[in-house]
């Protein structure tokens, strides 16, 4: 078992070890220092009710197409499992099998970047994704990987520690003391996932993260299928982007025990300024239309490219 | 009173090592009036012209990267006739500069950024950024950096005359608005790290400071690397051994401020104050806690830089700090001015005494303010600072910023003659939150010494 762990990456990579490491010192450290407070958070009662599933989900039929592998980036991983009847029938309705690849892997990813929400829930599998239609950056990312997967096209987990932009800070992190000080005492936020789908012997980055209604209530760009979110909401803390094939272990309870033992209360302010900021964002998109939204967010902004040059560097 | 001519001119004796030996068109509206915010603007905009369309024909002609960036714009220097046409140099976004690549291909990007050639560098595989650094500034450079909030930092790569050019740049600046203070025999304090113990460009510019003035005093006077910066952020044991290490120092440090303030205080001493403001926040509040006044009134003056955050959750009004030095340090509010500047650029906006506008230098910076469309807004509304810095002569110095701002055609408080930008400056919707003094603030961690 302990080979099938390792082979399937299921052990944290030391990167994240280490991050889960100094998260959790920071995390008791934080709530050791604000014990009054951690009771005050923790007898807040904070209204909050999830949203509701954007879309219908389709009926899974018998003799339904689908891969079944053991390959690497294939075969299911922890939160993964590509082979529940929703995912098969979903990438189905998706086009799987009848579309191009790359055509498919893009449409799967819009769908999960548009119609799944992001909200903090501890970690679970991608057919409770589906069926809820709402979940963490983690969620939904395993989702998309697992529609991939379903219809034969590789995928992994591009995993890093994160800074993040003023308003992201403030949905995020502003929304509650204990959250401010975790995050002041870290310096970056602890985690955030994207994909990367291989096709035609390149890996496509994939990041579902943010609906397009979040990002226009940022002012920044909508990322699309193979462009990253680093550099337009996101900077990786140096060091720690991670790519492996599955979540690891341990991020489950970690979740679990984060999200609803600790602070509950800070998890609702959270969700509620994630669904404040959607409602902003779709306003923005209604008024102006998400083509001249994108347009106009990219305008002015185009980045140079660069192409190195050694000029008279020396290596040793 | 001394008169502004001899003013200046006592100025220009002793920063004279800055001058370089031949003025090139690019310098000419730093070096040559004497009164940059006074200078009329049909000669001010000849300045001006003169040196942005230098600075972009050498960039287009010496650096590859830019010159591609321009060719997809399909601008040339040819298209360059007048001010107007400013509005069609390419602009690079200021996250450009926080796009570098890990390891040795590192110190290849700095290359590539820098325009024109270099001298040989030796460079090994395991060299941290720091030491990469370090290689090119021992190879004549002068390469600065400033951080975000995520550790990632900003590179620029000057060169020495792009560098001294910079320094007397933001001591000109300085010095003309808090004219008729300024005087070689008084004493100073840098509220930064020792210019000459760091690469952090809001340090490293201090250096200036020790040359036009007789008797300077360092805050953190130690070395302040990047790697540090990064440790002190993280929070491994190395990260809280560094905090553990300045919180201690911290209490020292504001002793040592304190300390030296009752002896100029005593001996009627001129003195100033130039960098972060939450470290004389932190002076002020401890000598408010021990109910100890001082008189410094018009023998002291405060420049601040590098924004206004004193705890991660607390920002601190400018009109209140300036209160503060007022009623504890006796010093009046228009000797106590902020300064507007990033690692980015050699245009350095100085508050005005009278309104605290944000004064604008013309002669050889063009300041613009976008839309999110990349196109100029009116005088008065609100949009993202850029500008075409005639002074960067060893990279693209034509950079969109991420702060957002409120520029006038005339200040509403002054006579002179240069455009304003508000009091304050906030960042853009969208931008990663910065300030060189931010980042001291959380390498010291003083909100646990607070």
């Amino acid at each position: 078992m302990l080979r099938e762990w390792k082979d399937k990456e299921y052990v944290p990579p030391k990167q994240l070890f280490q991050l889960f490491i100094r998260g959790g010192f920071a995390l008791t450290k934080v709530l050791l220092k604000n014990l009054s407070n951690l009771k005050n958070v923790r007898a807040e009662r904070i209204s909050y009710t999830p949203p509701e599933r954007m879309y219908d989900l389709p009926e899974y039929k018998e003799g339904m197409k689908y891969v079944k592998s053991d390959e690497k980036y294939l075969r299911p991983t922890l939160y993964c499992n590509p082979y529940g009847k929703e995912i098969i029938a979903m990438a189905n309705h998706l086009g799987a099998f009848e579309k191009e690849p790359y055509e498919y892997a893009r449409d799967a990813f819009e769908f999960v970047k548009r119609k799944i929400i992001l909200q903090i829930i501890p970690l679970d599998g991608v057919v409770a994704t589906l069926k809820r239609g709402y979940g963490t950056c983690l969620h939904k990312i395993s989702l998309l990987i697992a529609l991939c997967r379903v219809a034969g096209i590789k995928a992994r987990y591009k995993l890093y520690a994160l800074s993040v932009i003023q308003q992201w800070y403030d949905t995020f992190i502003g929304a509650d003391p204990l959250m401010q000080e975790w995050y002041n005492a870290l310096g970056y936020f602890m985690l955030h996932g994207e994909g990367e789908i291989y096709l035609d012997g390149k890996w496509f980055v994939a990041d579902v993260g943010p609906t397009p209604e979040r990002q226009a209530a940022s002012s920044i760009p909508i990322t699309r299928f193979g462009e990253d979110s680093i550099g337009i909401w996101t900077q990786a803390i140096p060091g720690s982007i991670m790519r492996v094939e599955s979540l690891p272990l341990g991020l489950g309870i970690a979740s679990k025990l984060l999200m609803e033992k600790i602070s509950p209360g800070s998890v609702a302010k959270m969700n509620n300024n994630v669904l404040r900021q959607y409602k902003e964002g779709r306003k923005i998109l209604q008024e102006m239309g998400e083509e001249e939204y994108d347009k106009m967010a990219r305008k002015g902004y185009k980045m140079p490219t660069i192409e190195l040059e050694a000029k008279n560097i020396i290596f040793e | 009173m001394i008169k502004f001519d001899e003013y200046i001119k006592n100025l220009n004796k002793r920063l004279e090592s800055y001058f370089p030996e031949s003025i090139a068109p690019n310098e000419e509206g730093i070096f040559k009036p004497l009164d940059i915010y006074n200078v009329p603007e049909r000669e001010a905009n000849e300045y001006k012209f003169k040196s942005i369309k230098y600075a972009f024909k050498h960039h287009y002609e010496n650096n590859s990267f830019y010159k591609k960036f321009c060719k997809d714009s399909n601008v040339t220097p040819n298209d360059i006739k007048s001010i107007e046409d400013f509005k069609k140099i390419p602009l690079i976004p200021d996250k450009f500069f926080k796009t570098y690549p890990s390891g040795n291909e590192f110190a290849m990007w700095l290359a590539t950024v820098y325009t024109g050639d270099l001298p040989d560098i030796v460079i090994n595989k395991n060299d941290s950024h720091e030491k990469i650094i370090n290689k090119f500034n021992k190879a004549g450079l002068v390469i600065s950096y400033s951080s975000g909030t995520s550790g990632r930092h900003t590179f620029i790569p000057r060169d020495k005359r792009t560098f001294h050019d910079s320094e007397y740049a933001i001591a000109k600046s300085v010095i003309t608005m808090v004219y008729p203070f300024w005087e070689y025999d008084m004493y100073g304090y840098v509220l930064m790290p020792n210019p000459l113990k760091t690469n952090v460009f809001a340090g490293k510019v201090c250096s200036v400071y020790f040359d036009a003035i007789k008797d300077i005093e360092v805050a953190l006077d130690r070395e302040i690397t990047a790697d540090l910066i990064q440790a002190a952020m993280q929070n491994n044991l190395k990260g809280r051994i560094i905090r553990y290490a300045m919180q201690r120092e911290n209490k020292k440090m504001i002793e040592r401020i304190i300390k030296w303030l009752r002896e100029k205080n005593k001996n009627k001493d001129k003195i100033s104050f130039v960098g972060a403001p939450f470290i004389l926040y932190f002076v002020m509040e401890e000598l408010a806690k021990n109910g100890e006044i001082m008189d410094f009134g018009e023998n002291g003056a405060v420049v601040t830089g590098g924004g206004w955050k004193i705890y991660e959750d607390k920002r601190l009004p400018v009109e209140k700090f300036r209160k503060m030095v007022e009623e504890i340090l006796g010093i009046p509010p228009e000797n106590c001015l902020d300064l507007y500047g990033m690692v980015e650029g050699n245009g350095w906006m100085v508050h005005c005494p009278e309104g605290h506008y944000l004064h604008l230098p013309t002669t050889y910076y063009h300041a613009r303010v976008l839309d999110e469309n990349g196109e100029d807004v009116d005088y008065g509304e609100k949009g993202r600072f850029a500008f075409l810095d005639g002074l960067a002569m060893s990279y693209p110095g034509f950079i969109i910023s991420g702060d957002e701002v409120r520029m006038y055609e005339k200040c509403p408080a002054c006579e002179r003659q240069t455009p304003v930008l508000e009091p304050e400056v906030k960042r853009a919707a969208g931008a990663e939150m910065r300030g060189c003094a931010e980042e001291m603030r959380r390498i010291l961690s003083m909100d646990m010494s607070g």
